[in-house]
């Protein structure tokens, strides 16, 4: 599909999946091989299907939130604030400062966890365990931090609408073993990725594979990290409000290779440690929730953030009842589907599976409904299956 | 207890099957039995991803139409004695994503509960389920495994 307009004779293929060893998420992936060279390849992510966005369809406002933090596990809270960032836009709802620097700590906290699962899982498929256990090792005292905040280690549901739950304010003697942990996080973690570095045998098999020119992730859209590695310096970081009072760099790699993106995700962790100790340093005080706001109607608004693997986008609209309307999710990894595929394209078949795990795809959160017809494909909206075809049996 | 369950014992396959949940709780299996903080390995507990081999299957996740038959074939390839696990609010009973609709009823999409394809075992609820209970769920679906002739 993506490999231009030369048409290329193909020896064999091969096909992984829904259930692989190779695979921990239910995803198909064919491989079309010549000669042991990836000539194309193909992502079938649609095997998880929950019929989520048609779900939201009705629901008060309040009750979407909870359904909203279970699209993804990995990337609770992300969901979890965009989509109460979409109401608090298109109504003009004011957050108190002190809740928006609580919701930074979680987010920066959770995006660490995330990075740390990429590298256990990059490193499992390269064949180092002991590098993937430290990850998972290391992984460990930031999920404890979020059960800390929130009460759970994945969905700490920080985020309601106008602020945060009470029960996830920071106390002081909170905020003093946040900043203990991440003292001692960072440590361990400088030694972690120097050991990285330096290691000739895992640094060879990363480097010179997996190649996304800067041109090649604009026109595939790659977002987040796996664009940034390629040199395109987009972050929906700086655009945003809520990050306005930290300082900090974004991240990119003119490199373009598996490495780089290994690399880039690596030096994002420190970025967020720094955003933690800045939030944690500087908390203001003051309340953590607006309570003054009604439901009312409310035209279809978008709103944008950048989720652990790229940018996310979310929007509904409010009836005169404010009730959710027409809801819309668009994760990272569909933008970033494409750059894979292409990315994995003139490279060993063994190296196929390492470049697609170093795009870091969440195939869960991603699925949609698709009819392929004649070599073309469309997507429909959830409305238009319906009408189709019925509620499943 | 006798020389077949001593034998079995000593060596326990865990394999996990995810159904299209969120993610969630299959990572917090494969913690609880990798991640060196939980390492259930040490009490020769293993990991597998080969149905063929292995002892206990654990579910996660609400089961997508997709993954009805690769999870009745995966059931079916494992050889007795054999027990289920399922793991999470998802396979026990749907979730939010079964119960809490709008405007249209229940969610046929999905065919949560786990028990409705395969018979399960042990449930192990939670949303999503500490480390912890994921492994007091495989253990408690051992006896079933170990006093089988």
């Amino acid at each position: 599909m993506t490999s231009g307009e030369k048409r290329v004779e193909i020896e064999k293929e091969l096909s992984f999946g829904p259930v692989h060893p190779a695979l921990i998420e239910p995803y198909r992936i064919r491989l079309f091989v010549n000669d042991e060279i990836v000539e194309d390849c193909e992502l079938n992510i649609n095997m998880a299907y929950r019929g989520i966005e048609k779900l939201f369809d009705g629901l008060p406002v309040e009750r979407a939130l909870l359904i909203a933090e279970r699209v993804c596990g990995i990337c609770s809270h992300v969901h979890a604030w965009n989509s109460v960032r979409v109401i608090e836009g298109g109504l003009k709802i004011d957050v108190p400062p002190r809740a928006n620097y609580i919701r930074v700590i979680t987010q920066e906290m959770q995006r660490i966890t995330s990075h740390l699962i990429l590298f256990g899982h990059a490193f499992e498929v390269v064949g180092h365990e002991t590098f993937a256990m430290r990850s998972f090792l290391l992984r460990e005292s930031f999920m404890d931090l979020i059960s800390y905040v929130g009460g759970n280690r994945v969905m700490p549901s920080v985020p309601i609408i106008g602020g945060i739950r009470p029960r996830a304010d920071l106390t002081e003697s909170l905020k003093r073993v946040i900043l203990e942990r991440i003292d001692e996080f960072e440590e361990k973690y400088k030694g972690y990725v120097a050991r990285i570095i330096e290691d000739p045998l895992v640094m060879s098999r990363l480097t010179g594979i997996g190649f996304l020119t800067k041109e090649d992730a604009i026109k595939f859209h790659a977002t987040g990290p796996t664009g940034r590695a390629s040199g395109w310096d987009y972050d929906v970081r700086t655009k945003m409000d809520e990050y306005k009072p930290f300082d900090f760099n974004v991240i990119t790699d003119e490199s373009c290779d598996t490495k780089a993106r290994i690399v880039v995700r690596a030096l994002e962790i420190f970025e967020s440690l720094k955003i933690i100790r800045q939030a944690v340093k500087n908390l203001p005080e003051g309340p953590v929730v607006n309570r003054s706001w009604r439901a009312e109607e409310m035209d279809f608004t978008t709103a944008l953030l950048e989720a652990y693997r790229g940018e996310l986008m979310h929007s509904y609209g409010l009836d005169s009842q404010g009730r959710i309307r027409n809801y819309k999710i668009r994760t990272p990894t569909p933008t970033n589907l494409a750059a894979m595929e292409h990315a994995c394209i003139g490279d060993h078949v063994t190296e196929a599976i390492l470049t697609i795990a170093s795009c870091d795809p969440c195939l869960t959160c991603c699925t949609r409904a698709e009819i392929v017809d004649s070599g073309k494909s469309f997507v429909l909206s959830d409305l238009e299956i319906i009408r189709k075809y019925g509620w499943r049996k | 207890m006798n020389l077949k369950a001593t034998s079995r014992k000593n060596a326990i396959h865990v394999m996990v099957a995810y159904t299209g949940g969120c993610n969630g709780c299959d990572i917090e299996i494969v913690n609880a039995v990798l991640s060196p903080r939980y390492d259930v390995e040490q009490y020769r507990v293993l990991l597998t991803w080969n149905p063929r081999e292995a002892d206990v299957l654990i579910v996660s996740g609400v089961v997508a139409w997709q993954m009805v038959e690769p999870l009745k074939k995966i059931y079916d390839s494992i050889p007795e004695p054999k027990g289920v696990v399922a793991v999470g609010a998802c396979a026990v009973n749907g979730n939010v994503y079964k119960n809490l609709v709008g405007d249209i009823g229940q969610n046929e999409e999905i065919w949560a509960p786990v028990e409705t394809v395969i018979p399960v075992d042990v449930k192990v609820p939670g949303c999503a389920p500490r480390p912890e209970d994921v492994i007091a769920g495989v253990v408690k679906a051992l006896p079933k495994i170990l006093e089988a002739p």
